[in-house]
């Protein structure tokens, strides 16, 4: 994603008391969904205050029922969708696997690679270097000339994380990032995000199980729109 | 520009990936022209305009590859946005990813320009070649424009192709050589009005003026700058 180094606000306001090391910070983000034709429809609230934060090395999170606002969370944070009201704050790049692919069907897994690696900026060398290794982290080496509509479910899964991480960034947003893959690429997906988190990077997943609460540095919970810590 | 030009490219590769497609961008400009351009004469008749013979034939040329531009504008833009606007976040930026996907479809645009040129070669002798080339190829650029523009904010195939059809009919009976006047809104407003005087003046072996060919070249101009904001503004981070 672009860089953030001059701090984003979406709603156009800043949050003065945010901590001055957060990789990102979200701060009473409203949003609502209008139903029906205006004005018999009604108005959803989906997100009512929500807050986090999350700081460089941290590999948090966020879950929540069906429905609960998780992926809406993340749209605003990404800058797909805007907020009705309250602030997000970034530092630094961002990447960003979206809950489904968004992939061009007839481009092969090189050609948008390809795509991505121009997209974000990086030289001819750190892009190939960059391929290289997720393609060999993620095990679909094979599949690089194999244009997206002939892959599986879970290989198309893999582009959709890779491109998110080609990059390297200092965030990362994964919008249950390892829905079809097999047990051995979850594993590897969790090898990897661990090795990142090492490294510095800020990673916040989101998803609908609690099983890897063990492998987070924290989760908040989406509930009635607010993130709650635990 | 490097960026514009490689992104550019991979929308054009992957658009000369359906075949399908490609056939029909090709054979269906041929067949409508070939086969409908002697009852538009009739039509214009019924209507009150003026389109008869040659100039008939040579509207219909510029119809085709105005519904075709249109409707290829809409599906590749809407089929590609979420994907496109991934890209434009990541770093390439919603004007960028405009021009890329305007410039690959620009050129398949031609391609079909090309498709209704050499039916019309087929069905009369073209005296003006580069102007009846020009002619019809503004009408694709603009439907191109129009097609791109809805695609660009309407999610839904359905609804987005009745916009992308409702806008052509109007333009086309309102337009030059279907209509007996030249007043009401809908003429004044119909975006291919210059397009199609010139191809009727091709079409009946005229030159135009150089005010005709401003006002065509403005016409295209001020669609494809529509269609790029419109692009842009869907694109763009919230």
């Amino acid at each position: 994603m672009e860089d953030e180094s001059a701090n984003l606000s979406v709603a156009g306001r800043r949050s003065a008391d945010a901590r001055t090391d957060s990789v990102l910070v979200v701060t009473d983000v409203t949003r609502s969904f209008r139903h029906g034709l205006w004005p018999l429809g009604s108005s959803v609230r989906v997100l009512q205050g929500a807050s986090l934060e999350i700081g460089p090395g941290e590999l948090i999170g966020l879950v929540g029922e069906n429905g609960s606002g998780k992926s809406t969370l993340m749209k605003i944070i990404v800058g797909m969708l805007a907020a009705d009201a309250g602030t997000v704050e970034m530092r630094g790049t961002l990447g960003y696997c979206p809950q489904l692919p968004q992939l061009w069907e007839k481009l092969t897994v090189s050609e948008h690679l390809e795509l991505f690696t121009n997209a974000y900026g990086l030289d001819r060398q750190r892009g190939r270097a960059s391929t290289a290794r997720l393609l060999e982290e993620l095990d679909f080496l094979r599949y690089v000339d194999y244009r997206v509509e002939s892959l599986s479910g879970g290989t198309r899964q893999k582009l959709n994380l890779a491109l998110s991480m080609l990059h390297e960034p200092d965030l990362l947003l994964l919008d249950e990032p390892y829905a079809g893959f097999d047990w051995e690429t979850y594993l590897s997906f969790w090898a990897m995000s661990e090795q990142r988190r090492a490294a510095g990077m800020a990673i916040l997943v989101v998803s609908h199980l609690i099983g890897e609460r063990e492998r987070l540095t924290r989760t908040y919970t989406l509930r009635g729109g607010r993130c709650v810590p635990g | 520009m490097k960026g514009v030009a490689l992104t550019g490219w991979c929308f054009l590769r992957e658009q000369l990936r359906a075949p399908l497609t490609l056939v029909l961008l090709v054979v269906l400009p041929i067949l409508f022209v070939v086969t409908a351009s002697s009852a538009l004469g009739d039509f214009s008749r019924a209507l009150g305009g003026d389109a008869r013979g040659e100039a008939a034939t040579a509207l219909a040329a510029g119809w085709a590859s105005a519904f075709l531009a249109g409707a290829f504008g809409f599906f590749q833009t809407m089929s590609s946005h979420e994907a496109d606007q991934r890209l434009a976040l990541a770093g390439l930026g919603p004007a960028a990813t405009a021009i890329a996907r305007l410039s690959s479809a620009l050129a398949m645009v031609a391609t079909v320009t090309a498709a209704a040129f050499v039916a019309l070669r087929l069905q009369q002798s073209v005296p003006h070649v580069a102007h009846t080339f020009l002619a019809i190829f503004a009408y694709a650029c603009i439907y191109l424009a129009i097609g791109t523009a809805v695609g660009s904010i309407v999610r839904d195939p359905l609804a987005g192709s009745l916009m992308v059809v409702f806008i052509f009919l109007l333009d086309v009976f309102s337009g030059p050589g279907m209509s007996s006047g030249t007043s009401g809104l809908a003429t004044v407003l119909s975006p291919s009005q210059k397009a199609g005087e010139l191809l009727l003046a091709a079409g009946g072996r005229t030159s135009s003026s150089p005010g005709d060919w401003i006002g065509a070249g403005l016409s295209v101009a001020i669609a494809v700058t529509i269609a790029l904001s419109v692009f842009w503004f869907a694109a763009r981070r919230r």
